[in-house]
Parts: C-alpha cells; sequence; structure tokens
C-alpha cells in the first residue's frame, strides 16, 4: 500500500483522539536521541557484483572475465565465503567480522525505480529522496532532521569533504566540515575583532549574514571536538585513503557529545568503466579504502542505535564491457550496518544473473526500491512513524518482504 | 527561508543602488566579462565614450581576437609549449619509471615530482594567471575558456588525463570560446584529454581487439555524456538506444600518440552496420558518421536552449529570465551556433546590466578576483590558492565527473565559504592590499564599518566584504 495512504487512513482513525490529545501531537517527540544514522555514498555507481559476489551463480563466470573474482577456495587471491549464494571481495575482508558477528546485511538489488542512467540524474533522485524529479528540492536528510523537535533540528546534520552536499542541504544548516587537518583551525574568525568586524559588514545582507553566523558557529565547535582528534590525522592522498580520514573525523565529532545524529560522507572513484581490475587494481583499492573506513565509522559508532547505511546511485552492467569494465546499470547492493540490523544474511529478492532476469538483458533488475530500504531502517531503528515516512518520501510505498531487515527497537 | 531570501534581496538592492550607476556597470562589467576591476581596466571603461556598455560590447571581439592568437605563456611554465607525442612521452616514460622503481619504495619518487604532476600543476597555474593578470590573457577569454572548460569537463586526477591537459585548455577549448559551438565540440571530442576521460579511446565495434590489444567492443561512455551534458541535456529527447547508436557510431575514434593531433579514425575498428541516432539513419560512412552525428547534436533545439541556459546562468542570474535564456537560444539557431553571435546579444541584452540580476562568486571566481585586486603572481601564492580551492571544493580541473562545477549560490554560499575566504583574504591581504579605488564600489555602511578598524585589517575586510562576494 502507498505509504501516502497508510498515513492518511491512520490520521483518519486517530482524528477522534487528537481531540482529547492535542498537546501531544503537537509536541514531536525526539526521533533521533537513542541513535545516530549516518549514510556513505559512493558517488559513480560501484560494482556490488564485485563487492557481494554471486560465486554460485552460473552466469556469473559467463558475464565476467577481467573483473572476475575467483570462487572463494580459502586462498587469499579468491572471495570469500559468505552463505550458499554470495561472497565477498577479498579486499572488503575488514568488513567481515560485521557479517560474523550479525550487524552487517546486505539488500543485494536494490535501487531507484526511475530508470535513468545518468549519475546525475540518479544521485539527486537518491538525495532527494524523489525518483524521477530533477528539479530543485531539498535533501531527505535534511528534512528527516526537520521532522525533530524545535531546539533539536538544528544541530542534527553534519558532513565531512563535500563542500554542500544535495542530501544535506535544504531548510536546516548543516555542519559542513572540510576533510583533514584544516578542519581543526580557526582561521581568521578566531580574532574577535575581525570575527565582529566581519559580522558587521554582513549584517545587511540577510543570506550572507545568515551564512557566515553558521560557519563561524560550526567552525568554532569543531576545531573544538577535533583539537585532539587531528593530532593522530595521517596525511593520505586518494579517494579511498581520503574517506578512512572522513570517517574517523566523523565519528568523533558525532561522537562528542552535542546533537549531531545526521552524518554523511562520500567517496568517488568507483565509475570503472575501463580496467577495473578483479581480485587487484582499481575497484579493489577503492573496496580497500571503503573496507577500512567502514571499520573506523563502526568503531566510533557502535551504540545499539547507531546506524550506517552504504549506497550508490545504481549498479553496473551485469557483463563487462569492452574495456576490461562496466558500464552504468540499475539494481546495486545496499548495506547496513548497526546492532538492529538482521546481519550475516542477504536480504529481499534475488533473482540470479541469467539473460531473462536481467533488465533490459544487460543489468541487475532493481527488486526492492531504496526508499523502501531506507524506510525499514528508520522505521524499525528509530521508530519514525508511517506518516512521517509519507512526508520523508513522497509515494514510496512499504515493502513488506523486507519486514525481517531490522530488530524493532 | 522565503523571509531570509526576501531580506536578502533588499539588501542586495540596497547596496546596488548605494552605488554611483556608472560605478555598479563598471563593476558588473569587469566582474562578469573578466574576474575583478583592476585600475587598468577601470580606466578603460571609464575611457569609453559609451561607458561599461561600450566597454562590454568592444570586449566581445578583443576576446574573440585575443582568441584566435596562440596565448601567452609564461616562460617558467615550459610544459606548456609542449605537443602532443612529447605528452604521450612524457606520460610512457613515468609509466615506465613507476614499474621499474615498484618494487623498491625508497626509490619512488615523491608525487610532486612525477612529469605528468608538474605539467597539470603548470596547467592550473596558467589558468590562475590568465584570469588575473589582463596583460597575459584577455579577461573574457579567460572568463570563457573557464566556462567551457567546465562545460566539457576533464578530471587531472585519471592518470592518462593528466599530462593533456595544459594541451585541451590551450588548443581544443581556448581557440573555439567565440567560434561555432559545432567546432567546440569536435576539438574536444578529438583530444586525447576527452578520448581517455571518457573512455572513447577504447570503444570499438562488438568483437574488435582495441588499439592497445586490450578493448573489446563499446564503451557507452563518451556517447552519454556527450549528448547529456554536452550538447542535448538530460532532458534533450534521447534514449538509452541512442546512447548505444551514437557509441557505435563513434567506433574508432581513438587517439594517436603519433600525431600532433593526438587523434586518428581507425576504419578496422568501426562499427560498419547502419544505425539510427534520433531517428536519422546513418549508411555506414566512417569518420564523417560521427562528424555527422556531432553536427546533428550541435544543431539540434535542445543544444541551444541548453547553451543559451548555461551561458545566461553564468553570466546573469542562477535562475534568468525567460525571455533572455529564449532569445539566446534563438541567436545560438539563428546564427548556426555562432557563439561570438551569442554573446554580442547577451552583453546587449538589458538583463545583463539589471541590478536586480545578482551572482555569488563560485570559489575559484573570489580566488582568481583576489589575485587580480592585489596583483600578486608569485608562485607561492599561485600554491596557496590552489590549496585554498581545493579546501573550498573547487579544485582546479579537479572536479572529477563530466558534469563539471555547479556555479549557482545554493551550491557555494554554503556555511564554511565566507570564514574559509576571510583566511584567504587575510592571507592576501598581509603585503598586498587592494588598491584605494575599490572603496568606491562599496556601500557606505561597508565604507564606514571598516573605516573603523585599523589600517591593517582594513585590506583583509574589503577583500571579504559583500560586495566583493558578488559579481
Amino acid at each position: 500500500m502507498n505509504l501516502a495512504r497508510r498515513a492518511l487512513l491512520r490520521a483518519a482513525a486517530a482524528a477522534g483522539a487528537l481531540a482529547f490529545a492535542p498537546r501531544v501531537v503537537a509536541q514531536a517527540a525526539p526521533m533521533l536521541e537513542g541513535g545516530r544514522l549516518v549514510v556513505v555514498f559512493l558517488r559513480g555507481a560501484y560494482d556490488g557484483l564485485s563487492a557481494f559476489v554471486p560465486c554460485a551463480d552460473p552466469d556469473y563466470e559467463r558475464l565476467r572475465q577481467a573483473t572476475r573474482i575467483p570462487a572463494p577456495d580459502g586462498s587469499e587471491g579468491a572471495a570469500i565465503r559468505l552463505d550458499g549464494r554470495f561472497a565477498l571481495h577479498p579486499a572488503l575482508a575488514p568488513v567481515l567480522p560485521m557479517w560474523r558477528d550479525g550487524i552487517l546485511a546486505v539488500v543485494p538489488a536494490a535501487g531507484s525505480p526511475d530508470p535513468t542512467r545518468s549519475h546525475f540524474e540518479a544521485q539527486h533522485h537518491w538525495e532527494t529522496g524523489i525518483p524521477g524529479r530533477n528539479s530543485e528540492a531539498p535533501g531527505w536528510m535534511n528534512r528527516l532532521a526537520s521532522m525533530e523537535p524545535a531546539g533539536l533540528r538544528e544541530q542534527r546534520l553534519v558532513g565531512v569533504g563535500e563542500a554542500n552536499p544535495r542530501i544535506l542541504a535544504g531548510e536546516l544548516r548543516a555542519r559542513l566540515v572540510p576533510r583533514g587537518p584544516q578542519a581543526a583551525n580557526q582561521g581568521a574568525i578566531g580574532n574577535e575583532r575581525m570575527r565582529l568586524a566581519l559580522a558587521d559588514i554582513y549584517a545587511a545582507d540577510g543570506r550572507l549574514a545568515a551564512a557566515f553566523r553558521a560557519g563561524t558557529d560550526s567552525r568554532m565547535e569543531t576545531a573544538r571536538d577535533l583539537a585532539a582528534e587531528m593530532t593522530r590525522a595521517d596525511n593520505g592522498a586518494g579517494p579511498a585513503a581520503g574517506l578512512v580520514q572522513a570517517s574517523r573525523q566523523l565519528a568523533a565529532l558525532m561522537r562528542s557529545g552535542g546533537q549531531l545524529r545526521l552524518g554523511f560522507l562520500s567517496a568517488g572513484g568507483w565509475d570503472t568503466h575501463a580496467n577495473q581490475g578483479g581480485v587487484q587494481g582499481q575497484l579493489a583499492n577503492q573496496l580497500g579504502g571503503l573496507a577500512r573506513a567502514l571499520v573506523e565509522l563502526r568503531a566510533g559508532l557502535s551504540r545499539p542505535g547507531d546506524l550506517i547505511l552504504v549506497l550508490s546511485e545504481f549498479g553496473r552492467t551485469a557483463a563487462e564491457n569492452g574495456s576490461r569494465g562496466t558500464d552504468h546499470g540499475r539494481g546495486n547492493a545496499l548495506w547496513l550496518i548497526g546492532e538492529r540490523v538482521a546481519g550475516g544474511r542477504m536480504h529481499g529478492r534475488w533473482e540470479g544473473l541469467a539473460q531473462g532476469n536481467l533488465n533490459e538483458g544487460r543489468d541487475l533488475p532493481v527488486l526492492h526500491d531504496f526508499r523502501a530500504v531506507i524506510a525499514q531502517a528508520l522505521a524499525r531503528n528509530f521508530g519514525l512513524p508511517e506518516s512521517r515516512l509519507a512526508d520523508l518520501f513522497p509515494g514510496a510505498a512499504w515493502d513488506a518482504r523486507l519486514d525481517g531487515l531490522l530488530r524493532r527497537a | 527561508m522565503i523571509r531570509l531570501l526576501g531580506s536578502a534581496l533588499l539588501a542586495l538592492a540596497a547596496s546596488a543602488h548605494a552605488q554611483a550607476p556608472e560605478d555598479a556597470a563598471a563593476w558588473r562589467a569587469a566582474s562578469r566579462l573578466g574576474y575583478a576591476p583592476t585600475p587598468a581596466l577601470m580606466q578603460a571603461i571609464a575611457a569609453h565614450p559609451r561607458g561599461a556598455r561600450g566597454w562590454a560590447a568592444d570586449e566581445v571581439e578583443r576576446a574573440f581576437a585575443a582568441s584566435r592568437e596562440a596565448a601567452k605563456t609564461p616562460a617558467h611554465l615550459a610544459t606548456l609549449q609542449g605537443s602532443i607525442p612529447a605528452a604521450f612521452a612524457e606520460f610512457r616514460a613515468e609509466r615506465e619509471a613507476l614499474r621499474r622503481v615498484r618494487a623498491d619504495s625508497e626509490m619512488r619518487p615523491s608525487p610532486q615530482d612525477l612529469p605528468t604532476r608538474r605539467s597539470a600543476l603548470e596547467a592550473a597555474s596558467w589558468r590562475l594567471l590568465a584570469c588575473s593578470n589582463p596583460e597575459l590573457e584577455n579577461p573574457l577569454a579567460a572568463r570563457l575558456t573557464e566556462f567551457w572548460f567546465n562545460h566539457f569537463n576533464v578530471f587531472a586526477g585519471k592518470g592518462p588525463v593528466r599530462p593533456f591537459l595544459g594541451h585541451y585548455v590551450l588548443h581544443a577549448i581556448r581557440p573555439n570560446v567565440l567560434g561555432r559551438f559545432e567546432d567546440l565540440v569536435l576539438a574536444t571530442a578529438r583530444h586525447p584529454a576527452m578520448l581517455f576521460y571518457l573512455d572513447q579511446a577504447q570503444s570499438v565495434a562488438e568483437g574488435m581487439t582495441g588499439p592497445f590489444g586490450l578493448a573489446r567492443g563499446l564503451n557507452e561512455n563518451y556517447a552519454r555524456e556527450l549528448m547529456e551534458l554536452h550538447t542535448l541535456g538530460a532532458e534533450g529527447g534521447y534514449a538509452q538506444g541512442d546512447v548505444r547508436e551514437l557509441a557505435r557510431i563513434l567506433t574508432g575514434w581513438t587517439v594517436d600518440p603519433s600525431a600532433e593531433s593526438g587523434f586518428r579514425f581507425v576504419p578496422r575498428l568501426h562499427d560498419q552496420g547502419g544505425k539510427t541516432l534520433l531517428g536519422q539513419t546513418f549508411s555506414a560512412d566512417g569518420e564523417r558518421e560521427g562528424q555527422q552525428a556531432i553536427a546533428l547534436l550541435a544543431g539540434h533545439p535542445a543544444t541551444a536552449r541548453r547553451v543559451a541556459l548555461r551561458l545566461s546562468q553564468w553570466f546573469v542570474a542562477d535562475a534568468p529570465p525567460a525571455a533572455l535564456v529564449d532569445g539566446l537560444a534563438a541567436e545560438f539557431r539563428s546564427s548556426g551556433g555562432d557563439l561570438r553571435a551569442v554573446l554580442r546579444k547577451l552583453v546587449a541584452a538589458e538583463a545583463f546590466w539589471d541590478e536586480r540580476q545578482q551572482l555569488f562568486k563560485t570559489p575559484y571566481e573570489f580566488a582568481c578576483s583576489v589575485l587580480a585586486a592585489t596583483g600578486q603572481s608569485e608562485p607561492e601564492r599561485l600554491a596557496q590558492t590552489l590549496r585554498f580551492l581545493a579546501g573550498a571544493g573547487q579544485p582546479v580541473h579537479g572536479w572529477q565527473t563530466p558534469d563539471g562545477y555547479k556555479t549557482d549560490a545554493r551550491t557555494w554560499l554554503a556555511p564554511e565559504a565566507l570564514t574559509r575566504r576571510a583566511d584567504f583574504a587575510l592571507a592576501f591581504s598581509r603585503d598586498a592590499a587592494p588598491p584605494d579605488h575599490y572603496r568606491r564600489f562599496l556601500s557606505p555602511l561597508t565604507r564606514e564599518r571598516i573605516a573603523q578598524e585599523p589600517a591593517a585589517l582594513q585590506g583583509m575586510l574589503v577583500l571579504a566584504s559583500p560586495e566583493f562576494m558578488h559579481k
């Protein structure tokens, strides 16, 4: 059933009760007190079929040659068995303990209902939560934060690395922190005289004044929170190493005792059209960095209510292209990490890679709407009510086939 | 949000009216058609009998003339003089050297010492010099080079692209910025930087073995972005089937390490079958198929609209008036994609001079305007600027994906933007404050508040002032 329709029915049913207890309804309760949510966006569409290898599928070998990950045989140069159907890329070995501890689950064929193969459109859809609409809209994490009570909602959002990611953009200001040691410097605004003079000359321009105020607050808090953390910051280069550093920063900021509950990170370098590599190579290096980053994040955010989502705008073609790489596809593996996650297993439907099961004869199909996966996580982990889910993801349907994905809080 | 925007508009209108109209027009002309009003630029605008508008019209012709001459490159940026075969040789030598030392970590050179990194650094340095020194480069030519590079973005982080960056900027983009749009598309399509960046160099007919003995079959990457980003736009009315057909049409377009152009068409790798693109059939005709496809895309009404919209957003406002966009699109179509004709129309449009049409500078525009205003160009200053841009989210030649940087205030007026700019302004005003004539571009309110501060801080406050954040 459509989420909006369910919400309507529920609202109608509650209408009588409403008259008796208007105050309870007017004052929203905080959802995010008990846990934190981090979204890790792999920009460029990562090859999920190399991360979670369908090693038992006879078609896998037919479709993949140069990018094939050998079936598990216990050696280092092969995939690591997860269950009867799937195996883990060896570069992801650092996250294997999470799978074994039952806190890592994967939905192997999730994606957006909109069929675009444009990175930019698809990312926009994932970040706004509104597939098919390319116009300006606030990010869903920003809208989620705005459902918190006044006084809390203003300090929920934090991102490390990107200047202004769409998913965090909207009515509420997110704390946006640069990656690396510079985040711990106060810079020019550390000088009070300069800070006051700047605040005065921006005062007449509301937009600049608000941005400057938010920027100085954020910088001073960040400098304070990271002062200790940055002394052990490494100076890694490249997208994957950068993600490790950003993960450490984000975990430190969200742990520091403030109200930050919704965190965002991203990494590029996943658009492997050519020379993708197999057990080693381009994609393997990226996956290795991702695994280390997730270990950092999890080490910092390990309360029962903490949840990490790893996602990407679409998948890649089931078959290799002519350049030992893969082109833009559709369905892809979406990861969930957290104590309430029913981990150590794959969730949702999986139909295999036989020609007849592929979307347009070339891609893993989208068997689960990404919004339905996130809705499960928000409802079960944070107790987000259905009416709120309908506001967050208009037009998305509740997907009961994913009901076992998380244990109820 | 609405309240904020409303008060911002009021404030902007107030500050705009606070300037003398001729100063506001001069600021707009110099900051939008160049990066900042340098003293020489101000003099030229003031001396023009028709003021800023007359200067702007002439500037289009001057930029065109400049773009048709070889770019001036300072002697210390020697790699910018290099040919494409030399860049290929450099790339091969570097790969070889890295392979030899791979086993021996002691001998591994630091990344800055690698020749292709050095040449990429020189290309980025040239961009900053060109944006800030009118003696070296016509300011509008520098602006249009920035605009069209961003439209046909390539990424310095992709290994094989890096050695060709400088050549791409100077020889594929710059000479065509005020020429025919179709020539610009063709120049980028055939350049090794683009052929490598979007993998066209490796896309061959299904079943064929590619130029490096590696590739086998189609790669759709370039064909898709050619339609989605370079020409029609995502809403331009093509389908996945068209992407595949265009990729088939372009098979055989690849690099040639020994040719001056760096490009060759290899008939053996070309898909000889018939194709249909946007409803038009293409019979087997080798390289001409690709040329015809590019002509079809470059002249398409959706392309005219897309180019008109992007130019209007860049030069006039994040949400430009529809009449302006329509007018430019019509000019694009009737002139056969003559970018000079479109620019002439743009600088003559009332909307261009309308003080209500505000634009917030991107980090790159801000940094270039600081360099221009303070006249600083020492290598360490350029290095500092490149670091600032990397931190602010806009590294030069450093955007990974082919959509290029966004240019709107929504993207760049983020909370950290102004604090970072204040740091940069502070660093660049220590030795060289902006000249005094900048004060007349400030509103009385800003001017009076700045005057209360010690002289040592005033330069920084001018560079960080609200007026200086807008173009």
